[in-house]
């Protein structure tokens, strides 16, 4: 019966693609998978038709050493589910990150020079060049359509491309990397994108205190490494940023004049108010307005430097966005709640979620500031965006069906 | 809030660093706008963020942080800011 065979599609257990393996024969893994590697996706998509919706995929671009891991640690803690613990055995250098719900791919993966390759070539990973964006889009495309992948490996140890690693489609899947929003066929087929942009200032900020550690290193090396990927980084990563769902700029303070520490940071939230469907901007107060919040006062002290809202509508690249912008930082658990308790349109199941989350991950980076901040609220974002489109193509009852479970 | 100790990685990819930015050095000393230059400051980065993986890496399988962070309030677990 339709309405039974699709509210089973949308449970949580669910294997998106073999409902019956066995009665099946020419569908079993192994004939499909060998099926696949030999012949074309575009002959037989029509003759396989999905009952399940693929999944919803997300872009997250950014520079390396820029905290995609942080916000993929955050990403993976608001969606739930636990680390799949077998997904190591192929291939322990994997950089991919699966749980029950989402499926991480470092976009390195498809690399198509190698170091050496690089080297000898004198390319950076930057550069197009370096990147195959065929495979890329052939193999995302057959995951959306809820096709298994054999997915080639970069193995950052040793610089090579490793045997690839079957990946199965999940139900949301997050592309990492330097390039997501950069070829046009890849952009098309992404629900969500989120491009994460660092100032030089914090930057360098950042890549002095994690190479510090590192023996070999010092304040030159760390700046000549930065300036000599400059030109490579304006070409082709920094264009990308006109066409994300949301932009999350990292700034130096303003709070504090003439700061070099950099530890304060002032962080800004571009979201597009339209042409993303399924998302909606947060704001403060009044949707469309211009708004200047300080929460520090009577109700609420801070300690120096405090922290300073703005939300207001803008123009970037040609769209009309909402800007959400914090400086400062969280000092006090009772300051978080505060500020939940102010914003509009966060997504959250329960009021004091957000702080529920940070708090969670508090050993993260950028837990105290607008980094940590603004990634969870994103997160919220996208599980909202997941569980509408789950609900828009499911039968579901709306309770349970297709959502994913809230952390507690 | 939380506090987190830091630790070196495994001795090869450090080594890796090393080689990587003496190898750069070298090579931008003759021409600062070839690519064999830039190239080689982008292979500094990529090790860089390999080594930094590797550290966080180590941290988490470390069972005293994942005991602590379970149990802060506990006498082995406490932290000392001065």
């Amino acid at each position: 019966m339709p309405i039974s065979m699709v509210f089973r599609a949308n449970s949580i257990n669910h294997t998106p693609f073999f409902p019956n393996p066995t009665k099946t024969h020419f569908l079993s893994p192994q004939n499909l998978l060998h099926f696949y590697k030999k012949t074309p996706l575009k002959n037989h998509i029509g003759e396989f038709s999905c009952s399940s919706p693929g999944p919803v995929v997300v872009g997250l671009a950014a520079d390396s050493g820029c905290g995609k891991t942080t916000f993929m640690k955050r990403l993976t803690s608001v969606f739930g589910g636990a680390p799949k613990a077998d997904h190591n055995h192929q291939n322990p250098d994997s950089n991919t990150l699966i749980t029950d719900t989402t499926t991480v791919i470092c976009l390195d993966d498809y690399h198509l020079l190698d170091r050496k390759e690089r080297k000898e070539k004198g390319v950076t990973a930057l550069h197009p060049r370096a990147n195959n964006f065929d495979l890329m889009f052939e193999q995302i495309k057959a995951l959306k359509h809820g096709f298994p992948i054999e997915k080639p490996i970069y193995n950052h140890a040793t610089g090579l491309l490793d045997p690839p690693e079957l990946i199965h489609p999940p139900k949301i899947l997050v592309l990492e990397g330097l390039h997501p929003l950069y070829d046009s066929r890849v952009r098309d087929l992404l629900d969500f994108s989120i491009y994460l942009d660092i100032s030089n200032e914090v930057k360098f900020s950042w890549k002095i205190q994690r190479d510090m550690a590192e023996r070999g290193h010092s304040l030159e090396s760390v700046r000549a490494s930065i300036q000599a990927r400059k030109s490579d980084f304006d070409a082709y990563i920094e264009p990308q940023k006109q066409y994300a769902s949301v932009v999350m700029e990292v700034l130096p303070t303003q709070l504090i004049p003439d700061d070099t520490e950099r530890k304060v940071l002032r962080v800004r939230l571009i979201m597009k108010e339209s042409g993303v469907k399924n998302f909606q901007p947060i704001y403060i107060f009044d949707e469309g307005s211009t708004v200047s919040w300080v929460p520090c006062g009577r109700k609420l002290t801070c300690s120096y430097p405090g922290i300073k809202f703005f939300c207001g509508p803008e123009a970037f690249f040609e769209n009309e966005v909402t800007v959400l912008e914090m400086d400062g930082e969280f000092d006090k658990l009772e300051e978080l709640v505060y500020v939940e308790g102010h914003l509009c349109n966060v997504s959250t199941k329960f009021y004091g979620e957000v702080t529920q989350q940070m708090l969670k991950n508090c050993d993260f980076e950028g837990s105290n500031n607008g980094t940590g901040f603004f990634q969870t609220l994103i997160a919220l974002k996208i599980r909202d965006l997941y569980e509408q489109v789950a609900m828009g193509n499911g039968v579901g009852d709306g309770v349970g069906v297709g959502s994913l479970a809230s952390t507690k | 809030m939380c506090v987190r100790p830091v630790a070196a990685a495994p001795e090869s990819i450090s080594e890796k660093v090393v080689e990587s930015i003496k190898n750069a050095e070298e090579k931008c000393s003759d021409d600062p706008a070839s690519g064999e230059c830039v190239a080689a400051w982008d292979e500094v980065e990529e090790l860089s963020a390999a080594a930094s993986h590797a550290r966080d890496k180590k941290k988490e399988s470390d069972p005293l942080e994942t005991y602590c962070k379970d149990n802060p309030e506990d006498e082995e677990c406490r932290t000392y800011e001065d």
